[in-house]
């Protein structure tokens, strides 16, 4: 009991501080001018689309950054000349942040969402593809020279030794990539929301509340909404570890 | 989060030379392939050719803009970083260490910490307006959570068989502190203070691109508008350049002030 009351001190403190703070002035938002407007915002149905725009994107360059990724860092991961030669392009490019590129991006595929998904699918593709390659690597060798000396043929060495062995590594990685493609659309819409017109998504949505309609309510619903997401993102992903490969303790 | 910094170490040694050899003939090959697609490309708008942007940076390094633009990017990066390390570090040793603390800032921390450093943005622009603090806040925001979670994982990682034998010799708790659970969380700390610059070098981008009157996201953004992509593209390589540098000079900094856990960290 007590120790409940001293896990809920600090956020009910920092509410009430919010509250008093911020009840000196019209604009600022407060916790209950936001609790109702989020559900203004729930309501009409402009949250839940704003997120279902932003989550779509999020998908799709994700599911693009994965299918590249994946057979890459296997490939990469098992043959060491692949990976010589290719390296020095992963640590080159991986160091440029997917938000720096975002104005080529731009120029290239316009503001919709052609590039909201590439800038996704580029953030996405690094940790899953340097996860790919340390997973391949860790593999025990003498699980693989135990597969090679039953004479099993590459396609079965790898569905019954690589991919078991390495799946656990992959799917850490697409937890991580995950994760930074949701921070990565947020980046992206916002940016081109700044620039340009319309392309939905709860990113322009935050724009939209601070540049036209300056409704602070609706922005800290939208950052909430955001936490929330990625919370849910990442425990959704942390269970699918748990039930697809249970025998990997990361 | 350990799998993702510790696979690229390379293997260092002997191959070194030959390490650079290789380095260079794959990027040579992907210049050319740029190079060609340029030429394919009739746009110079579009995929301006290697060498615009080579004559891009070397105009922009010679007028002084490039180093300008650098220097008040990573100050920001210095700054915020130095703010994010004095306040997360004695925190997450405190909440690593202490049931107490640990009860009173696990549930905040937890609310907070999803919420993006970017989705501050626009919070940030109606706060602060355009400036100087806008970039700082978002920069600080986001170095600060993976250094507080990191180091207090850290903190109550520490072997306990080293405490009760600090205990046993009779040290204050205090010298404890400071000569057993800080040594012994000193690795862990550098891997998330690593983590910690990397993410908010990508946020320093976003935030410039969007709120700042300078820096190099700034940059970026300026010469868009001015659709001269040969000096984006070599901003952009300024930018991954930079950071590269600053995770290496991290890991060199680790590899001094930890050698004792260079086997572990660097695989």
């Amino acid at each position: 009991m007590k120790r409940v009351a001293l896990r809920l001190l600090v956020p009910v403190l920092l509410l009430v501080g919010w509250q008093l703070l911020a009840s000196g002035s019209v604009q600022a938002p407060r916790p209950s001018t936001v609790l109702e407007a989020a559900i203004a915002m729930v309501r009409t149905g402009d949250l839940l689309s704003g997120l279902a725009t932003s989550l779509g994107r999020v998908f799709a360059g994700f599911a693009i950054a994965a299918c590249l990724a994946v057979p890459l860092g296997i490939a990469m991961g098992s043959m060491p000349t692949v990976e010589r030669n290719l390296d020095p392009l992963v640590e080159t490019f991986r160091p440029i942040a997917a938000l720096a590129i975002l104005p080529l991006v731009i120029l290239w595929l316009g503001s919709g969402s052609g590039a909201a998904v590439a800038i996704v699918a580029y953030a996405a593709f690094f940790p899953i593809l340097i996860n790919a390659i340390a997973g391949v690597k860790r593999i025990e060798p003498s699980l693989m020279r135990a597969a090679l000396t039953m004479g099993l043929t590459p396609l079965t060495r790898m569905r019954v030794v690589l991919l078991p062995a390495a799946l656990p590594s992959i799917l850490v990685g697409m937890r991580i990539g995950l994760g930074i493609a949701w921070t990565a659309i947020i980046a992206a819409e916002l940016a081109v929301g700044a620039k340009s017109g319309s392309s939905g998504g709860i990113g322009q949505m935050m724009f939209v509340f601070y540049a036209y309609s300056i409704d602070l309510n609706g922005m800290v619903v939208c950052m909430i909404a955001v936490g929330i997401v990625a919370f849910t993102l990442d425990r959704a992903l942390r269970w699918a570890l748990a039930i697809t490969v249970p025998w990997s303790r990361i | 989060m350990s799998v993702v910094s510790s696979t690229n170490a390379k293997a260092a040694g002997p191959t070194r030379l030959g390490g650079v050899l290789v380095y260079l003939r794959t990027m040579a090959l992907f210049v050319l392939a740029w190079y060609a697609g340029s030429l394919l490309v009739p746009s110079k708008l579009l995929l301006p050719s290697p060498l615009a942007v080579a004559a891009a940076l070397r105009d922009t390094a010679l007028n002084g803009e490039l180093f300008g633009n650098a220097l008040i990017s990573l100050a920001r990066l210095s700054a915020s970083m130095l703010a994010a390390v004095v306040i997360a570090v004695p925190l997450g040793l405190l909440m690593g260490r202490s049931r107490l603390w640990n009860d009173l800032l696990e549930l905040p921390v937890e609310m907070l910490r999803p919420i993006a450093g970017i989705a501050w943005i626009p919070l940030a622009l109606y706060l602060f307006g355009i400036g100087h603090r806008l970039p700082l806040f978002i920069m600080f925001y986001t170095a600060f959570f993976p250094l507080l979670v990191g180091t207090a994982a850290g903190a109550a990682a520490v072997d306990r068989r080293l405490i009760a034998a600090a205990r046993t010799m009779g040290l204050s708790r205090s010298t404890i502190m400071r000569r057993v659970i800080v040594p012994a969380a000193l690795p862990a700390i550098l891997v998330s203070a690593r983590l910690a610059v990397a993410a908010s070098w990508t946020a320093v981008v976003a935030a410039e691109l969007v709120g700042a009157p300078n820096g190099l996201g700034y940059a970026i953004e300026y010469y868009r508008s001015m659709l001269s992509t040969p000096t984006v593209m070599a901003f952009i390589v300024t930018i991954g350049l930079l950071g590269f540098l600053t995770d290496k000079g991290l890991r060199q900094l680790s590899r001094v002030l930890t050698p004792w856990a260079q086997t572990g960290a660097a695989q």
